[in-house]
This record gives structure tokens, C-alpha cells and sequence, in this order.
């Protein structure tokens, strides 16, 4: 393992405690391993709140932020946060208006996260909501849609679902935003070489020096074929029509979408497979909105790229343009 | 009744009991999965005894299921912290529970550990304890409330010894698994046995 850290035992909390230290307008750390608004909840404001493992930044902490969540419970590298922190986040997030619950479908995230919302329910009376996220089409087959992980769609979700509360939409209309762009993005994932978790030491995956994997997940969950690397337009032509089968897109639509890198593809290679990307989405009449490039839901040091499309109407597209302000992101 | 003091004592004998019984239940585990299982059961319930328990029996079970929470993510200590959190929900704002609830509580907690675990009865699980107890507690005095409840949780543990598990880890041992007890079974049975004493003081 080569990496720079002092003891891997702290590695999520000096992240922490760095993120909060360079972007203290941002951040706050009120509790342990939560991090919430710098400012606090808004009162009156619908609250958001996500959580998960760290090693994914800028998911899930990054964020947080005017026009995105109000605040996020972290656990260890891959590994859900404890009910207790998640039941923090939503107190620090309530404005009184109750609180969202927006985060990636993973069984121990969910099982903590409903504790949680009981929790927050019998103590402080707060009312919270859920939406998943289940966007990577890979991972269960269209039938078992909800069976879905959820990974880079949630950025698209945080922002529109963000926006909704923002401008003062209740509970009701925030959840039901939220689950809107949720089911209207779909993701696809590929990846070149795995990620050490600093704890494990070891490699999360074994791949061969000339080989991909297409499909496969962000913490190296097995996808659908393995195999000899293929030229970038290639793997961008399968990306997409792999997305477009699962949700088929008319000329005249209008998309909003992610090339994002996994952590260690440089953004040179991300825009050599959106280049491709556009042309595909050029050739079927869909027209992008905001393509975003780079680094939004990583996985350490993996290589590797995810693409993200949300499917449009003009209330999405509203919210996704409203401004939005964190430390990874500003629209 | 049983207020937040009972319940804290007997929090207390539980957590002597499966501290005992922590060898007998890892080692249960051990055959069928992970081998912790013991370890888990005993320091949540040296956790959950060693708090200071609120008057309102409902946050006092809330404090039980988070007691749980804290001290392991396993899976059966969160089955536990959510049947917990099923009974404390039904109690909150009340000085104690009257034995005549006990039965809907069990009942309560068992569908919400199926709601979160996602397994159903007759997988050779907890839940099936939990079932058995529920249905056995039914109609029953306040006096032999202890006893009809260890006899169920042990009833069940045999009656499934010689059936395949069906869920979770212990699933993947398949026919492995036909002989011997479910942990979960065998480590809830360990549970109410802690409770012995109580039934004749309340």
C-alpha cells in the first residue's frame, strides 16, 4: 500500500478535520463524523441529509452546501456510519420543517438510516422522509430495479432535491422532487485498476495489466464482462447504449450528464470518452445540459470512469440550474 | 408492572447471563458464520445495563436499542436495537409496561425485525423465537410469563435443529447447517433465560 497518511486508523477523521480546517465557511463538524452546514440548519427549511462510508469524495460530505445538504453522517472507508451519527445528522439538519433522508441504496446504509429516522422521530419529533438512490443499471436487472445501487446519480439528486428545499418547498414536495430525479438518472461504470482501503491494506479487487472491467461498481462490485481494454470510443459507445436500453431517449430530449473519474483517471481521459459521448447523444437528437466533467463520486484511487444521465422536464431542469455553492461544486 | 428500574435489572442479569453463555454462543456461530456472535450479544447487553435508564419505559427501550447500536454494527445486534425500537415506540410516554402488553410487544418486535431483516418465519432464524414467544405469551399470567417464554425459545431451537437455514450467512451452509442450532435462536433462548427472577418479583 502506498499512500499518504499517518495512521490508517485515522485516516476518516483527519479528512475530516482537514476539510473542515481548509473550508471553514463550508463546513462544520458539530459531532463526530458528521459534517453539517458551517451556518447550521436554515429555520423553516426542509432538511437533507445523506451519509455512507468515506473514500468517495466528494460524495457524500463535499456536499454540503447552500442549494445541496444540510448535513451528512460518514463512516469508516466503505463502511455505513452508525444509526447514533446518522440520528445526529438529521437533528443538525432539522430547521423544523423535517428532514429528507437522500442516499445511495447499500443494505447496511438503509438499515441503519430507517433506525435513525426513528430515532430522530421518538426523540427530538422530527419527521423524515427516504429516497433512494438506485441508478447504476449494472447492479440488478431492469425488473429488480429497486434492488439497484445507487452512485454517481446521487450528485443530480442532491442538487435538484437542494434546490427544492432551498427556494422553501415543504417536506412533501422536497421527497417528492427528490424521488423524481432520482428514477430519472441511470449510471454505468468502468474500471481499469482497483483501490487500497487504508485499513485493509490490501487491493479491493485483482485485475489483469491489460484488462477492464465494464460495469463494475464502486467498491469493486463484480460487473458484466472482464476482458482486454478497448479503445475510449468504444467503451463510450457501451456505456451509453447500455444507459439508452434501459432508458431509451427520443430525438428532441434534453439530458444532463456526468464523466466522472473514479479517483485516478485524469480528466484528459474523461474528456476523450465524453467527446465520444456527445457524438452518440448528437446522432440520436438529445440535446445536454450542464455536462458536467471530472471528479464528482470517486472510489480512492481506482481507475476508471462512470457516466450519469438524467433525463429532463423543465422542473428538474429548473432546480439543477438554481444556484448551489460547496467546496467540489458551484452552479 | 415493569418499569425502567425492573428493566434495568433486568438488563443487568441478561448481560450476566449471555456473558456466560458468550463461549457456547461464538462457538455456535463459529459453525455457521462468523464466530462473533457471543461477543456481540453480551456487550450490547453490558451496554444497554450499565446506562442510566430514563422513567418513561418507552426512551428507556430506545436507550436499550441504541446501547445496541453503538457497541456493534452485526447484524444481529441491529435485529435487536429495531425489536427494541418497535417496543419502545408502542410504551413511550408510559411509566411502565403492563405484563398483559408483553405478548403485542414481542409481536411488535418481531414484525419490524422481519420489515428490516427481510426474512421470513420458518427461515430458522430469530424470528421464529421471537414468534414462538409471541404466540406462547398469549393469554398467559403474569406469574409463569418466564417460564412459558424460555420453554418456547427453547422448543424452538429444537424444533429447527434438524431444518436447513434458509437466510443470511448461516444460508450458505445449506444442508451443513441440518443438526445443529441456529445461533440466533440459541443466543435469544440465552436472553430470556436471563430474565428469570423477574417474573416473580413483578
Amino acid at each position: 500500500m502506498k499512500k499518504i497518511l499517518n495512521n490508517p486508523a485515522d485516516y476518516v477523521d483527519e479528512m475530516l478535520e482537514g476539510m473542515v480546517a481548509a473550508h471553514p465557511e463550508i463546513y462544520a463538524q458539530p459531532v463526530r463524523r458528521v459534517i453539517a452546514r458551517a451556518g447550521g440548519a436554515k429555520k423553516g427549511k426542509v432538511g437533507i441529509v445523506t451519509g455512507g462510508g468515506s473514500g468517495h469524495l466528494p460524495v457524500f460530505t463535499g456536499y454540503v452546501g447552500t442549494g445541496l445538504l444540510d448535513a451528512c453522517a460518514i463512516g469508516d472507508v466503505f463502511a455505513s456510519p452508525s444509526a447514533e451519527q446518522m440520528a445526529e445528522a438529521i437533528r443538525l439538519a432539522d430547521g423544523g420543517a423535517g428532514v429528507l433522508r437522500l442516499y445511495g441504496n447499500y443494505g447496511g446504509d438503509v438499515m441503519n438510516f430507517d433506525m435513525a429516522g426513528e430515532m430522530a422521530e421518538m426523540e427530538h419529533d422530527i419527521r423524515t422522509t427516504t429516497v433512494l438512490l438506485t441508478d447504476d443499471v449494472v447492479s440488478a436487472p431492469k425488473e429488480e430495479a429497486e434492488k439497484r445501487r445507487g452512485v454517481a446519480g446521487m450528485v443530480y439528486a442532491f442538487k435538484i432535491a437542494g434546490a427544492a428545499a432551498e427556494r422553501g418547498d415543504n417536506l412533501d414536495e422536497v421527497t417528492r422532487i427528490a424521488q423524481k430525479a432520482a428514477d430519472a438518472c441511470r449510471s454505468i461504470g468502468m474500471a481499469l485498476t482497483p483501490c487500497t482501503i487504508p485499513q485493509a491494506g490490501k487491493p479491493t479487487f485483482e485485475i489483469g495489466e491489460t484488462e477492464m472491467e465494464m460495469g463494475m461498481g464502486i467498491h469493486g462490485e463484480p460487473g458484466i464482462w472482464r476482458d482486454a481494454i478497448k479503445p475510449a470510443d468504444e467503451i463510450a459507445e457501451e456505456m451509453l447504449e447500455r444507459l439508452m436500453a434501459d432508458q431509451p431517449l427520443a430525438k428532441g430530449d434534453r439530458i444532463s450528464i456526468v464523466v466522472n473519474s473514479l479517483g485516478a483517471t485524469p480528466a484528459e481521459e474523461l474528456y476523450i470518452l465524453y467527446r465520444q459521448a456527445k457524438k452518440v447523444l448528437d446522432a440520436a437528437g438529445v440535446e445536454i445540459v450542464m455536462p458536467l466533467v471530472g471528479r464528482y463520486a470517486t472510489s480512492m484511487e481506482m481507475t476508471g470512469a462512470t457516466i450519469t444521465m438524467i433525463k429532463l422536464d423543465d422542473e428538474l431542469e429548473g432546480l439543477l440550474n438554481a444556484p448551489a455553492e460547496c467546496a467540489f461544486w458551484r452552479v | 408492572m415493569i418499569d425502567s428500574k425492573a428493566i434495568s435489572e433486568a438488563l443487568k442479569r441478561i448481560a450476566s447471563h449471555t456473558a456466560a453463555a458468550s463461549e457456547e454462543l461464538c462457538a455456535a456461530d463459529g459453525a455457521l458464520g462468523d464466530g462473533d456472535l457471543g461477543i456481540t450479544v453480551s456487550k450490547g447487553f453490558a451496554e444497554a445495563a450499565a446506562a442510566e435508564l430514563p422513567d418513561d419505559v418507552g426512551m428507556a427501550l430506545l436507550d436499550v436499542a441504541k446501547a445496541f447500536q453503538r457497541v456493534s454494527s452485526s447484524s444481529y445486534g441491529t435485529l435487536l436495537a429495531t425489536g427494541f425500537m418497535a417496543a419502545a415506540k408502542l410504551e413511550k410516554g408510559k411509566p411502565g409496561i403492563e405484563p398483559e402488553e408483553m405478548p403485542g410487544l414481542v409481536a411488535a418486535a418481531r414484525d419490524a425485525m422481519m420489515a428490516r431483516g427481510k426474512g421470513n418465519l420458518g427461515d430458522k432464524t430469530v424470528l421464529d423465537s421471537l414468534d414462538a414467544v409471541a404466540s406462547a405469551l398469549e393469554g398467559t399470567s403474569p406469574q409463569i410469563m418466564v417460564e412459558t417464554a424460555i420453554k418456547a425459545a427453547g422448543d424452538t431451537v429444537e424444533r429447527y435443529r434438524d431444518l436447513p437455514n434458509k437466510l443470511g450467512r448461516a444460508r450458505m451452509f445449506g444442508e451443513k447447517s441440518v443438526g445443529l442450532p441456529d445461533p440466533g435462536q440459541l443466543a435469544f433462548l440465552r436472553i430470556v433465560e436471563g430474565l428469570r427472577n423477574e417474573a416473580h418479583g413483578s
